[in-house]
């Protein structure tokens, strides 16, 4: 080995001197072995090994010694790329509807701190992404990065980070009970007979929907079948009632109960929520409740 | 039947005839079918106050007996759908008061106080009350077409006659029910002037025919859902629909015969005021027609098509809604929500249900498991065979039964029923003493005015009652009139729940007689 060879690569001769002495090399070491090099270029050298992986820093009695890592046992970290490849194909394949971690076990046979490792890496690397599931909270789904997850992990258009718009969905379906009414309230305005009265009061979910859209109450953009499962539950309130048109398209209609509330429920014995531990005796009772008592002395 | 029921039914008997009939009602509650001795055992009471209690009761169709095996001795049971109907009496009195007028509520009021009487002395006693209590009494033959009028439409029956035995059968003999007794006008006022005449019909007795009532109030909310859902025009028809039902069907059957639409709407022509009605009859027809609801339906195109009532669909239908509103109003358009949506689909998967009621997971279980807890829902598990790993999913899957929410419900109302009265005896106890002495007072000033008292006479007894008094007094007034009119609307529940089953209520009313 000649001076003028190491003064050329550094690298390789920390390398060939690493893997003559599997114990590690001290600084020590380089310093005798390398005398032409100084310090800050040392310093740069071995940090670069450390750094591709070709060295690792241990310490070991106050002293920091350098390894060759041996590039055959460093299958994980190189093999890794393949086991990603692997698992990103599995992912991939998923397409949007993404696909769980227990499914990705059992195809790609990896363990699971294995693919722990690799979806964290992945993920890191922006390839691909996790979206937690609307149907089990705690579930979470594995898709493309740039993919739009489907409506059916999101919930579609009602869930904002899986958690489900209460409010907006209320008030869309008030909007849509509106819009019913008024169209019927116009029908009747307009007269006529009753058939045309009727025909005149329903609505297509197109209809609606142009409705919603005008109001703007909406800042994501609503499907004709996302106003039609809202006027589904206009329907179930009975509120609504919807009818089968000539197409086979949906007509909506809004309508009126049968019945007033009836008697029972105008007392607070009807929707009183302790009712059944009432009795005659006890600490809950017609006599001393006071329900019964604020509701007698109210108007 | 339940406790509360029991304790309902004995309220009631308590309230309106005292608490050795109470006594007696409440055991043969318990133990129906006894003989006199038995309820002796049972109640203690001295033989002749258990007599005199069955008289009154009997006398007021509230209980019915039946020969023992030995034939000489009867059997006693307590009808106690017959009591409840007691809480229903000021509804048909109303009733009769706005369709027939003032005599026919006197009329209707009598018998119900008394049970049953003879037409002749039925007409002299109401004679007699109007004449005390207004200054112009209607004439005696006025009162007698007015009680005529009842009998032939049916709101008066005849009760059945006895046959002399020991324990009587009683017979009802149907073409006599309605049919009218010999009265004569000149033999009523021989009578007012000498009580010692023999009046005709001495031994024919009637009483009210509740069914009838029932039929007319059945009628009104049948006619008051149209109008609710369609408009009063189709409430026009309709109402003369279930009146020409009348004419060919029994009134409680499940669906009418075949009405022919052109006979409705001559009648329609008849009316003066149903122009619209008439002008749009046959548009009003295919209207409710091809509703979802279904009420309505063509069962013939001959002359000019004839409709079909479906009476108990309808009211199978208003029960469902009925429930609907309660959940609603006990809880929320949530749970109201969930609930129709499993009705519509029975069996529904609970992730199906917060997708299509578009309701957050955790709330949608958290209401069907309520509605659960409450006996509106039934619960079917079904579990799913464990596939060789994994783990054991159950699937909760609910359904409605209808007759037992129905069920649930009346117990419900007989509850409200309890507390309500319960309630009202507590704050009348509590305020004894003051109500008594507003009485006294009141019969004193009752006395004095007659006696025609000066007006400073009259202003210094009704300041007997103090102001602090007057307050408490106005209180409990407030508190028993809210009390009983909630205690109607409660009835007029019962009653959509009851005739739900029109031939089970059939049964029942068969049973009563
Ligand atoms: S008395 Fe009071 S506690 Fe009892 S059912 Fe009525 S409201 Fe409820």
């Amino acid at each position: 080995m000649d001076v003028k060879n190491i003064k050329f690569d550094p690298e390789s001769h920390i390398i060939e001197l690493a893997k003559q002495r599997p114990e590690g090399i001290s600084n020590k070491d380089l310093k005798e072995n390398m005398p032409q090099l100084d310090l800050p270029e040392l310093t740069g050298v071995i940090n670069k090994l450390l750094k591709g992986g070709v060295l690792e820093l241990f310490k070991s009695n106050e002293e920091l010694l350098y390894k060759y890592k041996d590039p055959s046992k460093k299958t994980t970290a190189k093999g890794s790329d393949n086991e990603e490849k692997v698992v990103y194909r599995i992912i991939e394949e998923a397409g949007n509807k993404g696909i769980w971690i227990r499914d990705i076990r059992f195809k790609s046979n990896l363990n699971m701190t294995q693919l722990n490792k690799v979806l964290k890496s992945l993920e890191i690397k922006k390839f691909i992404k996790a979206v937690k599931s609307v149907t089990a909270s705690k579930k979470k789904v594995y898709m493309l990065f740039d993919l739009e997850p489907d409506s059916s992990v999101t919930g579609g258009a009602w869930y904002q980070d899986q958690d489900f718009e209460s409010e907006f969905v209320d008030v869309l379906s008030q909007q849509c009970h509106r819009y019913l009414v008024e169209r019927l309230d116009d029908a009747k305005k307009q007269g006529g007979s009753p058939v045309m009265v009727r025909n005149r009061s329903y609505a297509t979910a197109a209809e609606v929907h142009k409705f919603i859209q005008d109001l703007g109450i909406s800042k994501i953009s609503l499907s004709v079948s996302d106003i039609e499962s809202i006027l589904y539950t206009v329907v179930l309130d009975n509120n609504a009632e919807r009818t089968t048109a000539a197409n086979g398209t949906f007509l909506y209609k809004a309508t009126h109960n049968f019945i007033f509330p009836p008697g029972l429920v105008k007392t607070c014995c009807g929707t009183c929520l302790v009712a059944n531990k009432c009795a005659h005796t006890g600490s809950v009772n017609p006599t001393s409740c006071t329900y019964l008592t604020d509701w007698l002395s109210g108007s | 039947m339940s406790v509360v029921y029991g304790k309902i039914v004995s309220l009631i008997i308590m309230e309106r005839f005292g608490l050795v009939l109470a006594k007696v009602a409440s055991f043969l509650f318990k133990t129906p079918d006894s003989p006199l001795l038995f309820i002796k055992r049972g109640t203690e009471l001295p033989l002749s106050k258990i007599k005199e209690s069955l008289c009154i009761l009997i006398k007021h169709g509230l209980v019915t007996f039946r020969p023992n095996k030995n034939e000489n001795l009867a059997n006693y049971s307590l009808d106690s759908n017959k009591v409840l109907l007691m809480l229903r009496y000021p509804k048909y009195l109303n009733f009769v008061k706005k369709q027939f007028g003032d005599e026919s509520e006197i009329i209707i009021e009598e018998v119900l106080l008394r049970g049953y009487l003879p037409a002749s002395e039925l007409i002299l006693k109401v004679y007699d009350r109007m004449s005390k209590n207004c200054n112009k009494p209607p004439s005696l033959s006025i009162i007698k077409d007015k009680l005529v009028y009842l009998i032939t439409s049916k709101y008066l029956k005849r009760i059945p006659s006895a046959e002399n035995k020991p324990v009587p059968n009683l017979v009802q003999n149907e073409t006599m029910m309605h049919v009218l007794p010999p009265i004569e006008l000149k033999t009523l006022i021989t009578y007012q002037n000498d009580q010692r005449t023999v009046l005709p019909d001495k031994n024919i007795y009637w009483t009210v025919n509740f069914e009838r009532f029932h039929q007319d109030m059945r009628d009104k909310i049948v006619v008051a859902a149209f109008e609710r859902k369609f408009d009063e025009h189709a409430a026009e028809i309709i109402k003369l629909f279930l009146r020409q039902m009348y004419v060919r069907t029994e009134p409680w059957s499940d669906i009418s015969n075949p009405i022919p639409a052109m006979e409705v709407k001559d009648i329609l022509k008849r009316q003066a005021n149903s122009s619209v009605a008439l002008a749009f009859f046959d548009q009003y027809l295919t209207v409710m027609e091809q509703d979802n609801s279904r009420l309505l339906r063509k069962a013939g195109e001959a002359s000019g098509g004839s409709y079909q009532i479906h009476l108990k669909e309808t009211f199978t239908q208003l029960v469902w809604n009925l429930i609907e509103q309660v959940i609603l109003e006990k809880h929320d358009t949530k749970a109201a929500r969930i609930f129709r949506l499993v009705k519509l689909k029975p069996y529904i998967e609970p992730d199906r249900i917060q997708q299509l009621a578009m309701i957050p997971a955790k709330d949608a279980k958290k209401l069907s498991y309520q509605l659960y807890e409450e006996n509106f829902f039934r619960i079917q598990e079904l579990r799913k065979t464990p596939t060789v790993s994994g783990p054991v999913k159950n699937f909760t899957l609910f359904h409605i039964e209808l007759d037992n929410v129905v069920r649930m419900l009346l117990e419900m109302c007989y509850k409200t029923l309890f507390n309500h009265i319960t309630r009202r005896n507590h704050e009348r106890e509590l305020n004894t003493r003051i109500i008594d002495k507003k009485q006294r007072v009141d019969t004193i000033l009752m006395g004095m005015k007659s006696q025609g008292a000066t007006p400073e006479q009259i202003a210094d007894i009704e300041e007997l009652i103090t102001p602090p008094e007057r307050v408490v007094l106005d209180n409990i007034d407030k508190i028993m009139k809210k009390l009983n009119t909630v205690e109607l609307e409660v009835d007029d529940t019962i009653f959509m729940l009851f005739i739900k089953d029109c031939d089970e209520y059939a049964t029942q009313r068969t049973s009563s007689r």
